[in-house]
């Protein structure tokens, strides 16, 4: 890689971005970079184990994928007809539920495996503060490993679906 | 060793796509995918749960709507995890919560700090130390100005790749990089000033 014509601020900035893609990417051991300033690694570490992901609640995500559906529904009626795909027509309900079989969120994210140890909140119990389904999923945290609340919340998030 | 070539799918959500665009019902698993990662972005930026939850509704909204339009521009380059598809969502999520921002004007300057984050139902001292760690973390990133706020957030939260940021913000990955390198710089800078130092013994 040539650094010409790049000033300390890029080179430095470089060197972080590399040292980013290696933490991101394997949390348990990125590369080393003997370059990088203790400071922005440390920082970098933190951010990386310490910024939550949210999830909205439950009732939300369905609300929408229902919503959706119904979208997607209308879609299709003008695209059997040979129409315009995003033409206005009259909503037609489908089930939400098959398709929901097929993509279980937790198991999709687990699938990216990329983030070890993140904070994972559930932003309507958030609001809410209610216990709840959604309320075990919000102290839940994802792991790479399949832990007794991981498989609790996936579990009870499975039961509710 | 596995000899095959690596680039048959440049976009990680290809499939998906084209189902999708074959048959708007498949949408679904593409909400599924990105519902979080959207939301966590809309949260981040406008630090109220319900606004956060009708920028998201609005994005996916728009993304169904408009899927047809949408044409894969990854190259090899991008490597084998990229995914135009969600650059393009992020830039529909970018846009939505700018309007929202702009006709709201509720930007926090401290976001959300009041949640509670809870690591563990059993471990109740660990649960307060990592709950001071992640809001103050959290409330570091929430004092970044605008694209620094924004670039963090889609690479430590949504963990794209610096070529996806550069994408969503419709900056130069060497701008991108900078601003990063930058804002770690800051909120280095930031949870130093605000963390008591041990006491010298």
């Amino acid at each position: 890689m040539s650094l010409q014509g790049r000033d300390v601020g890029e080179i430095e900035a470089l060197v972080t971005d590399r040292y980013l893609d290696s933490l991101l990417g394997d949390r348990d051991a990125p590369t080393p970079t003997a370059a990088l300033d203790e400071a922005i690694r440390a920082v970098s570490r933190r951010l990386a184990d310490d910024l939550p992901r949210f999830h909205p609640s439950f009732r939300f995500e369905e609300r929408l994928a229902v919503r959706l559906a119904e979208a997607a529904a209308a879609m299709r009626l003008p695209m059997a007809a040979g129409g315009e795909r995003d033409a206005a027509s009259t909503p037609t309900p489908i089930s939400v539920a098959s398709t929901r079989l097929a993509s279980d969120p937790l198991a999709a994210l687990d699938d990216e495996g990329r983030a070890a140890s993140r904070p994972y909140l559930v932003g309507g119990a958030v609001a809410a503060s209610a216990l709840s389904i959604a309320g075990a999923a919000w102290i839940a945290w994802r792991r790479r490993s399949s832990s007794p609340m991981a498989r609790a919340v996936r579990a009870a998030h499975q039961v509710r679906g | 060793m596995d000899a095959e070539p690596r680039v048959t799918h440049l976009d990680l959500d290809r499939a998906l796509v084209e189902a999708a665009q074959r048959d708007p019902a498949r949408f679904d698993a593409l909400y599924r995918r990105y519902l979080a990662r959207v939301y966590s972005y809309a949260y981040y930026e406008l630090g109220d749960h319900h606004a956060a939850e009708d920028a998201t509704e609005r994005t996916f909204l728009a993304a169904l709507a408009n899927l047809h339009r949408f044409r894969e521009r990854a190259r090899p380059v991008d490597g084998e995890g990229a995914s135009t598809f969600r650059v393009w969502l992020f830039q529909i999520a970018r846009n939505i919560v700018a309007n929202e921002q702009r006709t709201a004007r509720r930007r926090p300057s401290e976001p959300i700090l009041e949640t509670t984050v809870i690591a563990d139902a059993l471990d109740v001292e660990g649960d307060v130390v990592r709950r001071e760690e992640a809001g103050a973390a959290w409330g570091a990133v929430g004092r970044l100005a605008g694209d620094r706020r924004r670039a963090l957030v889609l690479r430590f939260v949504d963990e794209m790749t610096t070529a996806e940021i550069a994408g969503v913000l419709g900056r130069s990955e060497g701008a991108v990089r900078v601003l990063i390198h930058r804002a770690l710089r800051s909120v280095e800078r930031d949870l130093e000033s605000k963390e008591p130092r041990a006491p010298r013994t």
